[in-house]
């Protein structure tokens, strides 16, 4: 009885355990074989994360290696509305630290999503509250941000970038290419606990280059000093707005450009375009008599003109086209170096007609008007020069005299530039040099000649009268101790919109010119829109010159050509 | 002979099974590296900025000015000598290197 009942059960036993066993041997045929492909789908997706890496912006330095534009890793929040339990308790919670209002963030986390932002590119600061505290259902990432160190300081030259890194005004658009981080996605091993962990054979993952680095031609300090100086003529002159730029004749790299009033690309929110307006480029203006240099350049050349041939004033008004000119004061005969001292409007015109429509509009296209510069920034206008075809019978005065012509300051200081440097017109530049994460240079960017316009003798007698407004004429207040400056004034009328004629009330004031006169080291330009009171460009733009003009050269070390003569304490005797 | 192989591959096993512990544990070191050194790349970048924006030329000139009680020199105080031997010769043409452009010279005679 026994034995039989030994043998049943070990069938039984047997049979239990070959049922467990096939039961493993199917689930393992199951997972193993049957549903291979789709698990191992799930697992990757488990252990496996996907991240797209981004190198940081590149840096935006002045000549002299200084931080103008840098990005930082800054925490952005957000939230994952499902793992919220009390969206109204986690609302009033964060809104001090982000502050945003609680309500506003409460719409956000009730919202039936997965993911929303509450609050992007914050402060450094603000994102060390969450690395104290943690809250459930909000979560931290590291986001790039642009910061502008200097504030205010050469805004309208740098541009601004836009939330998703992208640049959108300035330097910041011109070299957007060239200043975007790499970006990779890349596919990374992690546990259960979300860490990352290496897999056998995986190379160590490189973070992404950043980008390239720019080195700008602008010098911090002067563009401090232009700044500072240009607020305060438009402040005092209670003007509409004021441009400056500043040159290296002989090379044409800018070393500073201002436009007041300035904005802070930190704070953009509620500024309106006009404000972030590159005006030096993109808005033209009736030069005036600034354009009477370029007029003296190309009538000397052409042999048209001596500095001292006589031309009668007329008494201070002259007919033409059944349109009268006037000079701002009777003048009887004078040289033609006279003429542009005392900004005459007939000498100008005379000179202008004996040079012809067409050799006027000749040399006014190849000293850079009607056309753009081709400077390294974007907007660029190209002024407003007809062609001769298109002139009435008044035109070649009116240009001579700078009016029917539109220029930008830029066009005009590049113009300058190219009298000052003895008859080479540049081509401006801002960035000077392009280098990678590894400061090595990837491209250098050399001084550019266009064209030669004039000659050298050409310049060098035009620079003389040009000395001469300085000192007997117009310009007497762009003048700087112990320098020989060269330069000319300009007070245009601006046109009224209302009745398509010249305005009485507003005017365009201007001086452009450079210093040291026989060695020029500065070309600049200083516009003044629309300034209230006295109006004259040697009353508002020349001090301005001549505030930034013996800043600059001091600070450059540009010693004096004149004798040093030292005031020696007296000895006791 | 039986004992000593099984010995071997016994000290096999381990030196395999060692070695991939150690690597999770070395690459669980090198991520922990990798983030502190994000984390003072941050701070350093962050000090960066804050230099910069510390030394800006307008809030120099205001802390020389409103705190120190410095002022801008007058006209005729800052008299640069240049001694003559290193005076630096007047520029005749440009100072660097020109290209000239490759597009049409612009003849106005023409």
């Amino acid at each position: 009885m026994a034995a039989p009942l030994r043998r049943t059960r070990r069938y039984v036993m047997l049979l239990v355990l070959l049922g467990g066993f096939g039961i493993v041997l199917f689930r393992l045929v199951t997972l193993q074989v049957l549903q291979a492909a789709e698990l191992t789908v799930k697992a990757d997706r488990q252990h496996q994360k996907t991240v797209s890496l981004e190198g940081a912006r590149g840096t935006i330095v002045d000549r002299n290696g200084k931080v103008l534009a840098m990005n930082l890793e800054v925490p952005s929040v957000f939230g994952v509305p499902t793992d919220v339990d009390s969206p109204a308790k986690t609302a009033r919670v964060l809104s001090p630290v982000l502050h945003v209002r609680a309500n506003e963030l409460e719409q956000k986390l009730r919202q039936d999503r997965r993911f929303v932002w509450l609050a992007r590119k914050l402060d450094p600061e603000q994102g060390r509250w969450f690395e104290r505290t943690r809250v459930e259902g909000i979560g931290v990432v590291m986001e790039g941000r642009r910061f502008y160190p200097k504030g205010p300081l050469l805004s309208h030259l740098l541009g601004f970038s836009g939330m998703d890194g992208q640049g959108l005004e300035g330097i910041e658009r011109r070299y957007d290419t060239e200043l975007q981080g790499e970006k990779r996605v890349t596919v990374l091993q992690r546990d259960a606990k979300g860490r990352t962990v290496f897999s056998k054979g995986q190379q160590t993952e490189q973070a992404p280059a950043p980008g390239h680095r720019l080195v700008l031609t602008v010098d911090e300090v002067i563009q401090y000093i232009v700044e500072k100086e240009l607020d305060n003529a438009v402040v005092r002159a209670q003007a509409k707005s004021g441009t400056m730029i500043v040159l290296e004749p002989y090379s044409g790299a800018l070393l500073a450009l201002a436009v007041s009033p300035r904005f802070d690309p930190n704070v953009l929110s509620n500024l309106s375009p006009d404000r972030w307006r590159n005006r030096a480029l993109t808005d033209a203006y009736e030069p005036g008599s600034t354009m009477k240099a370029i007029l003296a350049a190309a009538a000397i050349e052409e042999r048209v003109m001596k500095p001292d041939t006589l031309v009668f004033g007329e008494q201070g008004s002259m007919a033409i086209a059944s349109t009268v000119i006037h000079d701002h004061e009777k003048l009887g005969w004078l040289t033609f170096a006279q003429v542009i001292q005392k900004s005459s409007n007939i000498g100008a015109a005379k000179a202008g007609i004996a040079l012809g429509d067409q050799r006027l509009y000749q040399y006014l296209q190849a000293f850079g008007f009607g056309a753009r510069t081709e400077i390294d920034l974007p907007g660029e206008a190209t002024g407003l020069l007809k062609n001769p075809k298109a002139w009435g019978r008044r035109t070649v005065a009116s240009v001579s005299m700078g009016q029917e012509v539109g220029v930008t300051p830029m066009q005009m200081v590049t113009a300058i530039a190219a009298i000052a440097n003895g008859g080479q017109l540049m081509k401006p530049y801002v960035v000077s040099e392009i280098r990678d994460a590894q400061d090595e240079v990837m491209r250098q960017i050399l001084p550019h000649v266009r064209r030669r316009v004039i000659s050298p003798e050409t310049a060098r007698a035009v620079t003389r009268i040009l000395e001469g407004v300085v000192t007997d004429g117009t310009g007497g207040k762009a003048a700087i101790s112990g320098f020989r400056v060269a330069g000319k004034t300009g007070t245009a009328q601006k046109i009224d919109p209302r009745t398509g004629t010249y305005s009485d009330s507003k005017f365009v004031s201007s001086f452009v010119g450079y210093v040291p006169a026989d060695n020029p080291r500065l070309a600049m330009i200083v516009v003044i829109d629309e300034p209230q009171g006295e109006a004259w460009g040697g009353a508002v733009a020349a001090p301005v010159f001549n505030r930034v003009g013996e800043q600059a050269l001091s600070y450059l070390g540009v010693s004096s050509p004149e004798p040093v003569k030292l005031a020696l304490a007296a000895g006791g005797s | 002979m039986r004992l000593l192989a099984m010995c071997v591959g016994l000290c096999l096993v381990f030196l395999f099974v060692w070695e991939r512990v150690d690597m999770v544990r070395v690459g669980y070191q090198v991520e922990r590296l990798k983030q502190e050194k994000t984390i003072l790349e941050r701070e350093r970048d962050q000090l960066r900025v804050k230099v910069s924006a510390l030394s800006a030329p307008d809030r120099i000139a205001k802390v020389a000015t409103e705190r120190l009680g410095m002022a801008p020199p007058q006209r005729g105080q800052v008299i640069v000598v240049q001694a003559e031997s290193l005076a630096v010769p007047p520029i005749q043409g440009a100072p660097v290197e020109l290209r000239v452009a490759k597009h049409e010279p612009f003849d106005v005679r023409r």
